[in-house]
């Protein structure tokens, strides 16, 4: 493929080199004897240039009726290494696993002219069965496609609307391997304070931060997590100064809920440690890498495509977690101690089994209000509304 | 040192012009071939469905004037300005502006009817883009500080305005915690015409025609002319700079500001941080393609629009944002050139011989008497 590419740029450039030869040499009378040549071998490679060759088959070719098509629509670029890349990694995953066709298409805005126009070629020109919107900003011109297309499938990431027919959403519990990864976080800090980049203060943010300072008091209580503020999900310059602050503040170990590798490469440069998100981050910052909650979309979207190809599916509000496999934790590194890594997996064991979830009483807030009493557990319904920041954290869970 | 300035052509025949601008595009078609060639894309197949996408059939049609409409609008903004040597950076930031103001109003106001709703917060648009330029007007007015700066600055302040709403004091209750602000109510939606386009449509074309007659049949317009192409004789015959800069540069913010109301009513089910969706800016190039003009600004929007959902569909081919955003660009850019070339021409001149475009259009404020 890259030799092809190089090929047919090198066609253009020389042909262009040859024609622009061509002319100049037109002009100059002191031009040496070869000057007719160029002249003359210039318009030959020209015919390659302007006729269009028929390029080998593309992903996008006429599906046969009884296939799935499956498109996906993504907020950022695949190229991420974060959140779309995960997706588009389930995106990868769930065509193999199914035989489906497969569509997406990158960085369309959270704009419903934007996200329509994708939408209606996908099911109009290339026959999609199924469309998968994989940014909370779809929500609303989602539910209106929905609407108008009965017959094909809109099942929505992060969002919390949905219809009785042809419509869902769903999400993972990222909250159990952020509290997985703050453990390791706090068996790895020595000043006993992490600095963490944060989008927005919407819950699931909340939920993420709070878990994960959960898990950093169970292997270090003396820890403090501070919370700064990004108001961005994928602004690398803005990530990387948002970590470098948190570093200088003091903190030795950045952990984000963001979609770049923008904050660990701030933190390897400070000398400091990273727990990444999304995905395995570690070729980003390999010295600073400790460990990542990341996403795995594929058996989901797997089993979407499967049940819309039988004609079983029905929509839902998927909210799964570790003992799904949608959301789990990624390999750590090296020197995180034998003994931390032993108690992430009885953790790990005891979440998977159900016997035990990340918000089990006592749970206090920033204010030393008892929000959760011993032995009690947070309900589903409070957790997708989280609004509080638990006691160590540092920072506001409600900025404006 | 000899060196090329642009000359304005004495007769530009419009004729001309137009067969320029289509040449212009034909030529960077051309060069977009090669580059979907040599990334793998049948150039055809890419072409047939850009051009599908926006013309074929009264639904592709639609998604084209949903589009053009904003842009329209923001270019007419920023084409008031220019007319008078002004350049309204801030068009992105009067649209949120326009919004938020009409936002507030729906929410204090839901009980009205439909038709009675939608004026009001059409009028509250005005008010909004206004009221973000106020500031950038009076400082070029009054103290010659550069509006580019302003307007431009002021864009960021709105869109954090808006995110601040949406985390703090507008977050919709019945959201389960997540940042958005509530939808405008159901009787503020534009009215439809067909598919996806709505009267919005009409009130841009109306609006259009309303400031092509003033600048071009009153002597109001004149003298904004005159003050932009040649600030010294406009002060001979007694036109106030100042008060001419302030017209048109709030003016022009107020119709982004409209734009702003008429996407959030039109397009949009809320108020959002993306609303204006990079139409402020792009109206920048609409008003250049147009030359400033508010004729031009119609047309300039109607291709800009298709170029846009053109440029869209084509990524469910396969072919990558980043080509397709290439494309789009090589498009509007060839246009542009054509567009400058058929207007100036290239003079070879000496120091201080020509005029060029640098030197034409700043209206001075010099010596203004108050």
């Amino acid at each position: 493929m890259a030799k092809k590419f190089l090929l047919k740029l090198f066609v253009v450039v020389a042909t262009l080199a040859l024609v622009v030869a061509g002319c100049g040499n037109d002009d100059d009378d002191a031009a040496p004897e070869p000057a007719p040549a160029p002249a003359t071998e210039a318009p030959e490679p020209e015919p390659a240039a302007t006729e269009a060759p028929e390029p080998e088959p593309m992903a996008t070719e006429a599906p046969m009726d009884d296939e799935v098509v499956a498109a996906f629509v993504f907020v950022g670029p695949v190229g991420d290494a974060g959140w779309t890349w995960a997706h588009d990694q389930g995106r990868r995953f769930a065509e193999e696993q199914t035989g489906a066709t497969t569509l997406f298409v990158e960085n369309v805005p959270e704009v419903a002219e934007d996200f329509r126009a994708v939408v209606v070629d996908f099911i109009e020109n290339e026959g999609a069965d199924v469309i998968f919107g994989t940014s909370f900003g779809y929500m609303d011109p989602m539910e209106e496609l929905a609407g108008e297309y009965p017959d094909v499938v809109f099942e929505h990431a992060s969002g919390f609307k949905m219809n009785d027919t042809n419509f869902g959403n769903f999400f993972g519990r990222m909250y159990q391997p952020r509290y997985l990864s703050g453990m390791a976080a706090g068996a790895m800090t020595e000043t006993n304070q992490i600095g963490y980049v944060a989008a927005f203060p919407i819950p699931e943010v909340l939920r993420g931060i709070n878990a994960f300072t959960l898990g950093a008091q169970r292997t270090n209580p003396d820890v403090e997590v501070h919370v700064n503020w990004t108001f961005t999900w994928f602004d690398p310059a803005l990530e990387g100064d948002t970590a470098s602050a948190l570093l200088e503040a003091g903190a030795d170990v950045i952990a984000m809920h963001q979609d770049s590798t923008a904050p660990g490469i701030a933190a390897q440069e400070a000398g400091a440690r990273w727990v990444s998100y999304n995905s395995d981050m570690s070729a980003f910052a390999p010295d600073a890498y400790i460990t990542a909650p990341v996403w795995n979309w594929g058996p989901y979207y797997a089993r979407i495509i499967e049940a819309v190809g039988a004609g079983t599916y029905s929509p839902g509000a998927y909210w799964g977690g570790m003992d799904d496999e949608i959301v789990t934790l990624a390999p750590p590194a090296d020197d995180v101690p034998a003994e931390v890594i032993d108690e992430v997996i009885e953790v790990w064991d005891q979440i998977v089994a159900g016997t035990w979830d990340v918000f089990t009483g006592p749970i206090t807030d920033q204010d030393g209000n008892v929000v959760v009493a011993e032995g009690e557990t947070m309900d589903d319904g409070a957790m997708l509304g989280m609004g509080f920041f638990v006691e160590g954290v540092v920072g506001s869970a409600d900025p404006s | 040192m000899i060196r090329p300035v642009l000359a304005r052509r004495e007769r530009v025949v419009p004729a001309t012009q137009a067969a320029g601008f289509v040449l212009g595009v034909v030529v960077a078609l051309i060069l977009g071939a090669i580059l979907l060639w040599v990334s793998d894309h049948s150039p055809a197949e890419v072409y047939e469905r850009m051009f599908d996408s926006a013309f074929k059939g009264t639904d592709s049609l639609s998604r084209t004037l949903e589009r053009a409409t904003p842009l329209a609008l923001t270019g007419l903004s920023v084409a008031v300005a220019g007319s008078m040597g002004l350049w309204n950076i801030g068009a992105e930031g009067q649209m949120m502006a326009g919004a938020i103001v009409a936002t507030g109003v729906a929410m204090m106001a839901d009980g009205l009817s439909g038709p009675l709703l939608i004026a009001l917060m059409m009028v509250s648009g005005v008010v909004g883009g206004m009221a973000l330029m106020i500031g950038p007007a009076l400082a070029r007015s009054h103290l010659r500080v550069s509006e580019i700066i302003t307007t431009l600055m002021l864009v960021y302040v709105a869109i954090r305005v808006v995110e601040w709403l949406e985390t703090g004091p507008w977050k919709d209750p019945e959201s389960f915690g997540f940042a958005v602000i509530e939808p405008v109510p159901e009787q503020a939606a534009l009215p439809g015409l067909f598919g996806r386009a709505n009267i919005g449509m009409l009130i841009a074309l109306g609006l259009l025609l309303v400031f092509w007659l003033a600048v071009s049949r009153t002597a109001w317009g004149y003298e904004l002319r005159l003050a932009g192409s040649s600030p010294d004789t406009a002060r001979y015959a007694g036109v106030s700079l100042r008060r001419k800069v302030l017209t048109a540069l709030l003016l022009s913010g107020g119709i982004a500001g409209l734009a702003g109301a008429v996407q959030l009513t039109g397009s949009a089910a809320r108020l959002e941080s993306g609303l204006s969706n990079g139409y402020g800016f792009a109206g920048i190039i609409v008003a250049a393609l147009a030359l400033m003009r508010p004729s031009g600004v119609a047309v300039v929007a109607f291709v800009f629009g298709a170029v846009q959902v053109g440029g869209q569909s084509i990524q469910t081919l396969g072919v990558s944002s980043a080509i397709a955003d290439i494309l789009q660009a090589m498009i509007l850019f060839g246009a542009l050139v054509a567009v400058v070339f058929f207007n100036y021409r290239i003079q070879w001149s000496g120091p201080g011989g020509g005029s060029s475009i640098a030197e034409s259009g700043e209206p001075d404020l010099a010596g203004e008497v108050a």
